[in-house]
Order: C-alpha cells, then structure tokens, then sequence
C-alpha cells in the first residue's frame, strides 16, 4: 500500500502544480450556476406567482365576460379590468396599460374566449402562463356547473400551496449534477495520466522504480478516485451552507466513490487497451455518455438514486442501487487488475 | 475551403516567416530565436521596401498559393491516414463493444418504458381504494404508500376522506404540489372520455399574438370570427384524449416543425389546458443536439495537436518546407469536414435547413479555433482536458444562453444557435442577421487561429510553461513594432462583441437598478483589459522600453486602434440591438453608436480610450502588480464616463 500511496500522491502534486484541479472546481461551479441560471430564468418566465403584484392588469370583455370576472378575481397574481368594448380594451392594449386582452363570448352552450398577448415581449410567457392557468380555474368552474350531464365527477384538487418551483430541480437535477460531474472528470484524468506516461515514455522511467505495472495503476486510480468524493463532500457542504438540506450524506459519498472506482477503472482499461490519447479519450467519453445516459432509463439508475437518497425518500430499492454500484466497482477494479496482469508494458507504445 | 482562404492573407502579412520564399522557409525552424530581434531592427527604418515586396508577392500569388494549396492538402492526407491508422482493430472492437452495450442498455428501458429522473421522489400516503390512488399510479414523481405512515417521516402528503395534509417542510408543500397538478391532469384526461363534449370542455380557447403598436381586433382575425374556433372544436376534443402526454407532461417529446409556424409560435385553440407558452423548448433541445458532437471532435483535435508537442515530435514537419499556417490548416481542415458532416446529418434527422448547417459553421470553427490554443498552451493532456471543457463550457452557454429568448428580444441573435431555433421553426432568416449572428464568430475563430499560429514555432512548441504565460508570449508573437499595438487592439473587437452581447443577454432580464451599473462596470473592465493585455504581454517580454513617454505612446495607439475596431461594431444598429432598452442602448451608446446628434461625442470615445489605455500601459511597464493597479484607474474612469454618457443621454 505505501507504494501504492507514494504514486497517488505524485499524480496529485502534477494535478495541483498545473493548477487543473482548480480549473475543474471552476468548471464545475460554473456549469451548476449555468444549470441554475437557465432553470431559475425559465421559471421566472413561467412561474404563475412571480411578481405578480406590480403587473397591469388583463382585460376582458365580451358577453359572458361576468362569469370570467368573477374567477379571475379569485387568481391570486392577477388583476381584472372590464371593457364595454373589444375597441376600449384594444385601446388600453396598445397603450400599454392591459397586459392581455380576453374576449369572452356565449355561444351554442359554450363559452368561447379570444386571448390576446402582446408579441414579442419578455414578459409574454409568463402572461400566458397566468392565463392559461386561469382560464383552466374558469374552465373547472364552467364544468361544475354542467356536472349533471357528465358520466364521471372531476376530483377535487388539493389546496394551492405557495411551493418553490426549485425544489424538485434541486434534488433531482442540481444535487446529481454536482455529484457525478467530479466522477466523469476523475474518469478523465485516469485516462490522461495513463495515456501521457504512453506517449511520453516515462512509464518506462517509473518502472525502473522497484515498482510493478499494477501498483502504477492503483496508484493513478487511487488519485483519481480519491479527487471525487472529496469535490461531492464539497459541494454537499456548500449546499447545506446555502440551507439546502442533503439527506444521507455518508450514503451519497459511497455512492459517489463506488462510481468514481468503476468508472475511473473503466478510463484506465480503455487507455491501457488503446493506448493513444485521442482514441482512448473518445472511447471513454462515448463509453461514459452511453452508460450514464441510458441508465437513467433503467430503474435504480444513479441520477435517481442519489436524488431519492438526497431528498430523503430513500426505499430498499435503492439501497439496493447502492450495494449493486458498490458490487460494480469491485468488478471493474478486479478486471482491471486481470487485465494488468495481461498485458506486456513493453508493448504499451502507441 | 474558407478556413485555407482565410489563412492565405492575414499571415503572409502577419507572420513574419510568411513573407519568405517558400523555397528558404526550410531553415524557419532553426533560425526562429533570433526572429524577433532582426524583425524590430529591419522593419521599421525600411518602409519603402516593405511596398516592393508586396508588389513582388502579389506577382508570385497564384504561384505561392497552388504551392500551398499543395501543402495543405498534403497534411490534411496524413492527418487522415493517421487517424484512421491509430483505430487499430483493439480500438475498433471496444468501440463496437460500447455500442453494443448502449444499444442493449436502450433495449432493456425500451422494454421496462423507462423511468424519469424525478420517479419516486414525493410520497403520497393514499388508501387502496380511494379515488386519487389513480392520479398517483399514472405519476411517475409520486409514489403512493398505506395512509398510516408518519407525515413528514415516511410520507409526505396524506390524502384522507375528508382532505389533504402536507408535512410541515418545504417537501411537504412540494409533493402536494405536485399531486395538485397530478389530480389536474387526471381530471382532464377523465373528461376527455365523456360523451357530452359540451359539459367536459365548457370553455373554448383561442390565442392571438399581437404588435402592441397595431393590434387588430382579436374577433376579427384572418379567418373570420366563427372560422378560427371551427377547428377549435376539434382541438379541444383532441386534447382531451391526449392530455396524458399533453401539457403538463414532464419533458414533452419534441414536436418540431408542426406546420403553420408563425414567428411567434403557434396560434393555440382548444381547451385551456392546450394553451402553450411561447417558449421554443422543443426547438431548443434539438439545437443543442448541434452541439454535442463538437465535443467529441475538438477532444481528438486537441489530441492531435498537442501530440505534435509531445516529444518534439512536430519538429520534422517544422523544418520540413511548409508554412506553419499550412500545418495548422492541414490538420484542422478533417476535423472541420468532419463536424460539418455530422452537423448535415443531425439537420438531417431533425429536419433543418442549409441555414442550420451555415449557423452551426462558425461554431464548429470556434470550437475548432478554442482548442487549438489551448493545445497549444497546455503542458500536459491532463490540463487539456481541463482546457477543452472549459472550453466548451463556455461556448455552450455563449450558444445557448442568448438562444433561450430567441422569441424575446433581439439580443437572442448574438447566438448563432439563434438562427437555428428560428430555422427549425421554419422561421425565413434575412442575410443581414445571419452576417451579424455569425460574423463575431467567424473573426474570433480566425484571431485565435492567428493567434495559436503566431506561437507555432519551436521556441514556444517544445517549452513548458503555464498557460497564463503561454497566452502573454502568444499575444506577444503578434507585436512587431509600435503600430502593430494598435492592430493587436483592433483585432480584440470581436471578443470584445461577444463579451459584452453574452453580459447583456445574461443581465437584460434583471431588474434595471441592478443590471445597469453592472454592465457599466463589466463594459469598461472589458475594453480596458482587451486594450492593455496585449501592452502587458509586450512589456512582459521585454519588447518595448519603460520610459514614460513610450507608455503614453502605446496607450494612445491601443486606444486609436481600438476606436477604430469598434466603430465596426455599428452593425448591431442594423439588427436593433440599441433599442433594448436601456441596457443595448448604454452598451452602444457608450462608444458612440447610435448618437449622432451630439458631434462631440464622436470624438470623446477616442480621447477616452487613449487616456485610460494610457493609464493601464504605465502600470504595465513597471510589473504584474502595478499593471493591475493601472488597469483597476483605468476601469474606475471607463466607468465614470459611461454612467456620464448614459446620464447624459438621459
């Protein structure tokens, strides 16, 4: 083991005098800011109960715009205003002073509305949001009023609750996120570090060292394994800072360092397989792209996994998961040491 | 073929091999150290000379380039066959072994109907008989479970006869949200089986997008007032048969291209619940599958550039007789045709149009251009990989973040990605939008080819230093003399463009007291640092002397050149960038476009640009620590004069 140790640690004093390793950190922050960015900003754009208040209000008009009225004075985060006329509110519109314009007209026992929404306006998606979501309030009223005509009874809805939009993104985008990014990129050092002492020829170098071929390679797989539940314990602790609360977290880093184990073992198995850069590294990214991908169509899958663990809703299905990942790992890293055992370091050339 | 064009003129003026006789480049290789010395002692006292050269160029021309055209083409062979030869039949397998194991992983969640990423996450504690054991069943997020459970510990929401109870946490009010919208859906679908279409579907919707500056009645539409809702009917009855997968569904599946596409996106009628937003999801999605394939290539791409590096190994083809810009495009022209290629075939299945492909071009080239430099900086592959998704990270959000309000605001056309939302939309792009989408990108592309080519020699190949130092002796290669200070400004502008439009595109939907002063500040740190970097770089290496006198030279040239570069930006008037209001018009009006009535202002962007280049330069020419000194004064006066500029304006 202490071999073992002293080649970990010298690939994590290349890592850290290049500095990369702060570089990944940055990346993978900034690539959890983009992912928020995107989500906080579409959600804003659609979320009913944003800055409700300080909006113009919509208007109706219409023969039966008394019925609409009446719902849409229940919606919290809009505001009515009645026209007599469709050319009154078409007025108020082009000034600007009515969001949307509803036309509302009885006909043939229905009730048929004309919305109108600005184009080409920021806040338009979020208009029509308010709108539809209204005009379903309104449509749920209608249908309670003709019930006696309808073979089955609509349920009743559960109470409308204010709920963050994010809390759901959190745990099962943002939290699996920061979690598997450190292990893809741990992956990837594996196969640099292999691939470069190739090419460069100093594994020749290193093996005059009283060293075998396979201490070389747990050493390398021990650094970089090592890195991704360290960085997951990081981002795991920021959240917490950030009063996100992670549920098991102990489960969450053995779930992290299993995968980082098996794909890490996986990156080293393709580089000692095919020994130069650019193919090893376009295998071990499709390879990594695939299986991640069309995991989580599978159940147990680790996005998943670590959501239901984060966001405590864990069932023995998942531990289940977890052992299976653990039990993966070991079998990677058995194949590898097989397969280092196999091959001939003189015939690592590219 | 535009990348081997575009690489003829700008070097053979640039590059200070290049205006050399094919025929003696072979000693480029050896004699390169002394470059630098001999090229600022004979440049600059013999100008005339410099005119019988060009003369005597442009008669070799069409000789030089076949020369060339020969070279590159050449390289681009070797390249081929050596990246067909490196997938030897070990690589072959495993790369049908993983494709076998994806095709096998697909066919199995294919088989189970695949999970969602949120299955399972909210508990819903629900007896077996109750009527909203159903709505929870058909929800992939919420999974039911027997009633007793304790709330807040084994579930989240309790449905009992007479009601619901949500724990008391943040997951609580979330699961029964969720199941809120679950019974929403339930209910819908219900009422899409019942016979009486009237009683189910009461309300009939249509929706209309109107200018705001010349609205039309919203009766009297294109079709008439009872046409429109004619198809309405059998809008809403269709809806309630597909409300499963309809509207609230999780990820919709893409729906791309439905006919009748207006700008704007379609004019929904139907049931209330068939109201979409205008947002282009769907087109979105399929515009970043664009992006995806690029990296992958720009991984192999960097490999094979910085293999050139490894062990000397690029040496042969230095001192062979080729131009390094030859090389550089020799190597890079497969890997473009191969992004090209991919990029046909994803508009292909997706269904875009030669205008997808054109505006997926200059990304490939970015892309391509990024991680050349950086494999031409990185010491090992280790710091590549960093290099390249880091890389990529940002060119994705550069693409996509201006992309996500294509329907908005033009600001979104910054993004080449732009163009293609709106062509997979079916939306006709005007020449015009595609110049100003794409030219941005085309010239960083090529700078940062120039620029990776200026340090393709042995001195900066071989050595080892970090990729900070590596991009100051990079900017350094470009300088010769005191007026090239100027053009290395000017040649700043594109980044400088794209800079600044990614800032505005981020900040335009914050609120106006916090968005202007930042983009006020984020203007003028900028500019500053695209003036004065490359005055440090020349500094750094000793290029220029450290008399005052020369750093207030310099400064005024940087600030003249790059004056000059940005009156180019003047294009974004054309598309009306300057019109978002107020941040477009502070980002533009602050370097005078847009502002003709007042001629002083005209002349004021130059005497600023100079006296805070001015600034910066004399802090660059006493060290690291005082150039950052110089370039903070500089920033504290660039922002000064922009918030006069926008007060000014009012």
């Amino acid at each position: 083991m202490g071999k073992r140790a002293v080649l970990a640690r010298r690939e994590l004093r290349v890592l850290s005098a290049e500095k990369t390793i702060l570089l990944a950190l940055a990346i993978q922050l900034f690539i959890a800011a983009f992912s928020s960015f995107l989500v906080v900003g579409l959600v804003s754009v659609y979320n009913p109960g944003t800055e409700a208040a300080v909006l113009e209000p919509v208007g109706v008009t219409g023969n039966a715009s008394d019925d609409l009225l009446e719902t849409l004075d229940e919606r919290p985060g809009l505001r009515a205003r009645e026209f007599a006329t469709e050319e009154a509110a078409m007025e108020e519109f082009a000034e600007g002073r009515v969001r949307a314009v509803l036309v509302s007209e009885h006909r043939d026992d229905r009730i048929f509305v004309t919305a109108l929404a600005p184009e080409s306006e920021l806040r338009t998606t979020l208009t029509v949001v308010q709108v539809r979501e209204a005009l379903r309030a309104y449509e749920r009223d209608q249908r309670g009023e003709r019930l006696a005509f309808l073979d089955a009874r609509p349920l009743d809805l559960p109470p409308q609750v204010e709920s963050s939009p994010y809390y759901g993104f959190t745990y099962t985008v943002l939290v699996p996120l920061l979690l598997f990014l450190p292990v893809f990129i741990s992956g990837s050092i594996a196969v640099d570090s292999l691939t470069e002492e190739i090419e460069r020829g100093t594994l020749e170098l290193i093996r005059v060292a009283p060293v075998s071929m396979s201490e070389i390679v747990d050493g390398k797989l021990l650094a970089a394994a090592g890195l991704a539940p360290a960085q997951a314990a990081i981002w795991l602790g920021l959240l917490s800072l950030n009063g996100t609360r992670v549920a098991r977290p102990v489960l969450l880093l053995a779930t992290v360092a299993a995968l980082a184990l098996a794909i890490t073992g996986m990156g080293a198995g393709v580089a000692l397989l095919s020994p130069d850069r650019r193919s090893a590294q376009f295998l071990y990214s499709l390879g990594v792209l695939l299986l991640f991908g069309g995991a989580t169509l599978l159940p147990g899958d680790p996005a998943n996994t670590v959501a239901l663990l984060a966001v405590d809703s864990a069932t023995t299905g998942t531990y289940l998961a977890v052992g299976a990942y653990v039990a993966a790992a070991v079998g990677v890293y058995v194949g590898v040491r097989r397969l280092v055992d196999r091959i001939d370091p003189e015939e690592l050339e590219v | 073929m535009t990348r081997r064009e575009g690489n003829e003129d700008p070097d053979s003026r640039s590059d200070p091999n290049a205006d050399r006789d094919p025929g003696s480049a072979a000693d480029a290789g050896s004699d390169t150290d002394h470059d630098h010395d001999g090229d600022r002692g004979d440049r600059s006292p013999v100008r005339s000379g410099r005119l019988a050269r060009a003369v005597a160029g442009l008669r070799r021309l069409p000789g030089v380039v076949r020369i060339r055209a020969g070279a590159v083409a050449r390289i681009t062979r070797w390249e081929v066959t050596r990246g067909v030869g490196s997938v030897d039949r070990r690589t072959a397998v495993l790369g049908v072994v993983a494709l076998l194991l994806a095709s096998s992983v697909a066919f199995v969640a294919a088989a189970s109907g695949g999970v969602a990423l949120d299955t399972g996450v909210y508990r819903v504690g629900v007896p077996q008989d109750s009527p909203y054991r159903e709505p929870i069943d058909e929800t992939p997020s919420l999974v039911a479970r027997p009633p007793s459970g304790e709330l807040g510990e084994e579930i989240d929401v309790r449905v009992t006869a007479d009601g619901f109870a949500a724990a008391d946490a943040r997951k609580g009010q979330a699961a029964l949200s969720a199941l809120r919208n679950a019974v929403r859906r339930h209910n819908d679908r219900v009422m899409g089986t019942e016979d009486n279409r009237t009683a189910a579907f009461p309300v009939l919707v249509r929706l209309r997008y109107a200018d705001r500056a010349d609205p039309t009645l919203p009766s009297r539409g294109t079709n008439g007032s009872d046409g429109g809702f004619a198809a309405a009917g059998g809008g809403a009855d269709g809806a309630g048969g597909a409300g499963g997968a309809g509207s609230d569904g999780p990820l919709p599946v893409p729906n791309v291209g439905g006919g009748g596409a207006g700008f704007f996106g379609q004019e929904a009628t139907g049931s209330p619940a068939n109201i979409r937003p205008p947002f282009p999801f769907a087109s979105l999605v399929l515009a970043f599958l664009f992006l995806v394939p690029m990296n992958f290539v720009i991984q192999a791409y960097g490999s094979t550039i910085l293999n050139e590096r490894v062990n000397r190994r690029g040496q042969l083809l230095l001192v062979a007789p080729i131009q390094p810009g030859d090389i550089v495009a020799g190597k890079t022209l497969p890997y473009l045709a191969a992004m090209i290629a991919v990029t046909a075939a994803i508009a292909l299945a997706v269904g875009g149009g030669v205008v997808a492909v054109a505006a997926v071009v200059p990304l490939s080239l970015l892309f391509l251009a990024s991680t050349f430099v950086g494999a031409m900086f990185a010491r090992s592959f280790k710091e590549l990989t960093f290099v390249t998704v880091a890389v990529s990270t940002f060119l994705t959000t550069y693409a996509f973040v201006p992309a996500v309000f294509t329907d908005v605001t033009p600001i979104a056309l910054i993004s080449p990605l732009t163009l293609v939302v709106r062509d997979l939309k079916d939306v006709p792009i005007e020449p015009l939008q595609y110049a100003f989408s794409t030219g941005p990108v085309y010239l960083c592309a090529g700078v940062l080819f120039l620029l990776g080519a200026g340090v393709y020699r042995e001195e900066d190949m071989f050595t080892q230093r970090p990729v900070p130092l590596k991009f100051l002796d990079a900017l350094d290669a470009r300088l010769s003399g005191r007026w090239s200070v100027a053009f290395v400004s000017a040649l700043s502008i594109p980044f400088v463009f794209v800079a600044e439009a990614l800032a505005l595109a981020t900040l335009f939907a914050l609120p106006i007291g916090v968005s202007l002063p930042a983009m006020l500040v984020l203007i003028a740190a900028i500019e500053e640092l695209a003036k004065s970097l490359h005055v440090y770089a020349g500094y750094a290496n000793a290029r220029f002397g450290t008399g005052i006198r020369t750093a207030l030279v310099l400064g005024s040239l940087s600030g003249l050149g790059f004056f000059v570069g940005e009156k180019a930006t003047a294009v974004a008037q054309l598309v009306g960038l300057q019109n978002v209001e107020p941040l477009g018009r502070a980002t533009f009006a602050t370097a005078g476009i847009g502002v003709v009535e007042a001629a002083g202002l005209l002349i004021a962007p130059l005497a600023l640009h100079a006296v805070t280049a001015g600034l910066s330069a004399l802090g660059a020419r006493k060290g690291s620590r005082w150039y950052l000194t110089g370039l903070v004064a500089a920033v504290a006066v660039h922002t000064a004069y922009n918030a006069a500029v926008v007060v000014a304006l009012g």
